[in-house]
């Protein structure tokens, strides 16, 4: 296994900011042409590392193209330049429990959300215990989801997304909503993952959690990578930029 | 090849996806899946009413079968055409109802759509099966063509996912396109021999001849629609329990692959901008 889990290589994602959009044939047939539109960009040439078994933060306010980073290294987005390579099996927990049907059961849900991961069945019957005993919804697996209440929906689907068992696990900020409990089961499952040698890439807003987890971070406003580095220097330079703006 | 790999991977997500809709879809009714034959049962009434009893259409009795129902007749148009005007709708909704899916979770888009030939196949087969029941009841010697009769469904199915991926990519793009289905396919169905014979066509045709003085005749215009030979096939098999001929399935295999490698060719050239554009 080589040191490098994820290799940014220039990438640049722009998005068409569209200042009339066709979505009708009717237009389309009357202009001749499916809008006007001008380029945003989202990402300008970022380049980074993130090493193999190291849990790497990204920081960043509102905006700062975080998110469309994330959803390009899950295969969501397309970047227009530039590439992004990857060693090993990829997984991404951007919003759990995406693909949950209401009217099935829990049991059924973890069937097939599971697929949706690209686990098989196999793994899953394997798992099984396993993701219920996690969740902590044993008692109400054969009851259809609409019925949960919203800690359990995400508990569940967490649970699920975690036993994927990648190489490298990308998470956006889907731990805010459980209660204190979970999200500290949630941690000691991202620190066993890392002595397991497994990469995190996570996104948060909670510096203290970045700080406590991460041993890297890169820092991204407006679409620029500021700085990446250890994880302290690069929150305290963060966390300055943001004081010196409120002090103008 | 890289992309059928892909596709083929993912063939248990599709499975899955398509037994959610059947699972899902008649959940907490009472009479469950006996609903997907109310449909074509009532539209069997009206049209029998209608056409059979009050216009009198008139098809030919089946030969070698001997079968003269006219219920049943329609039955063997009506029951494919519903398929695949339902996957047709389904599909070409599929990408839009599933946008928050595809904004979150990465995995191969073509499963959407085609889930949703599988779960409506599944009705189809339930539907198809009544219909062979009653017609071995009423004196038809169906059975024997039960496996040619499986790769005509098969075939129509092809079909089906074609159409169903170009759609849904379609509908993407213009959201027009879901309600302008609605008329295009109410229009076709009057255009394709499911409620009155064939031959009514053929005769009309022959009446006039060229149009505008041209050798193309009316029938041969309406030979285009490639549904007039899929019902052709299915009621020589169904109804006449006669092999159709070459010419029928040439031009079902024809059509039914064409679509499927537009289908995808389309699909995969826009599968990247889904999560973009929706």
């Amino acid at each position: 296994m080589s040191d490098i889990a994820v290799h940014v290589d220039h990438v640049t994602k722009s998005f068409r900011m569209y200042h009339e959009r066709n979505q009708s044939l009717k237009s389309t047939v009357m202009r001749r042409k499916t809008s006007v539109h001008e380029d945003f960009l989202a990402l300008k040439d970022v380049t980074f590392d993130v090493p193999s078994g190291s849990t790497f933060g990204l920081i960043g306010s509102n905006g700062s193209g975080k998110s469309t980073l994330l959803k390009c290294l899950a295969n969501i987005y397309y970047p227009n330049q530039g590439s992004i390579t990857h060693n090993g099996k990829l997984a991404a927990m951007l919003e759990v429990g995406s693909g949950f049907h209401a009217e099935l059961s829990g049991r059924e849900n973890v069937f097939l959300n599971g697929s949706i991961l690209g686990m098989s069945r196999k793994e899953i019957t394997r798992k099984f215990e396993e993701i219920v005993d996690f969740s902590g919804v044993e008692q109400f697996i054969d009851q259809p989801v609409k019925n949960y209440s919203s800690g359990m929906y995400v508990r569940l689907g967490f649970a699920i997304a975690i036993n994927v068992q990648p190489d490298i696990l990308v998470v956006d900020e889907v731990l805010a909503v459980g209660d204190q409990e979970f999200q500290e089961k949630c941690y000691s499952k991202f620190n066993d993952l890392k002595h397991s040698g497994k990469t995190v890439i996570l996104v948060s807003h909670s510096m203290d959690v970045v700080d406590s987890m991460c041993d890297r971070v890169a820092w991204l406003s407006h679409g620029m990578l500021q700085e990446v580095g250890e994880a302290s220097t690069t929150i305290a330079s963060y966390l300055d930029s943001l004081h010196e703006g409120q002090g103008e | 090849m890289k992309y059928l790999q892909e596709l083929w991977s993912s063939r248990e997500l599709l499975w899955n996806l398509a037994s959610r809709e059947v699972r899902g879809q008649y959940k907490r009714t009472i009479f469950g899946q006996l609903w997907s034959l109310a449909n074509p049962l009532v539209l069997m009434v009206i049209y029998t009413f209608i056409f059979g009893f009050i216009f009198k259409s008139n098809p030919p009795p089946g030969n070698p079968s001997g079968l003269d129902i006219f219920a049943l007749w329609l039955l063997c148009g009506l029951l494919p055409w519903t398929f695949l005007a339902n996957v047709v709708n389904a599909s070409a909704s599929s990408l839009v109802a599933n946008a928050g899916l595809i904004q979150k979770v990465s995995f191969s888009r073509a499963v959407l759509p085609l889930s949703q030939v599988g779960s409506n196949a599944y009705n189809w087969a339930f539907e198809m099966a009544v219909l062979l029941i009653a017609v071995s009841v009423v004196g038809g010697f169906v059975l024997p063509w039960l496996p040619l009769l499986l790769v005509g469904m098969f075939l129509l199915a092809v079909f089906a996912s074609g159409l169903g991926l170009l759609f849904a990519v379609a509908n993407v793009y213009f959201r027009d396109t879901q309600y302008l289905l609605s008329i295009a396919l109410q229009m076709w169905m009057y255009l394709t021999p499911i409620i009155y014979p064939m031959r009514l066509v053929r005769t009309e045709s022959d009446k006039w001849g060229g149009i505008f003085g041209t050798p193309v005749t009316v029938a041969e215009i309406y030979n285009l629609n490639p549904m007039v030979h899929f019902v052709e096939l299915f009621r020589a098999l169904i109804y006449d329990n006669r092999f159709p001929s070459g010419a029928n399935w040439m031009i079902c295999i024809g059509w039914a692959v064409v679509t499927l490698v537009v289908g995808f060719a389309v699909f995969r050239r826009n599968e990247r901008k889904l999560a973009e554009i929706l």
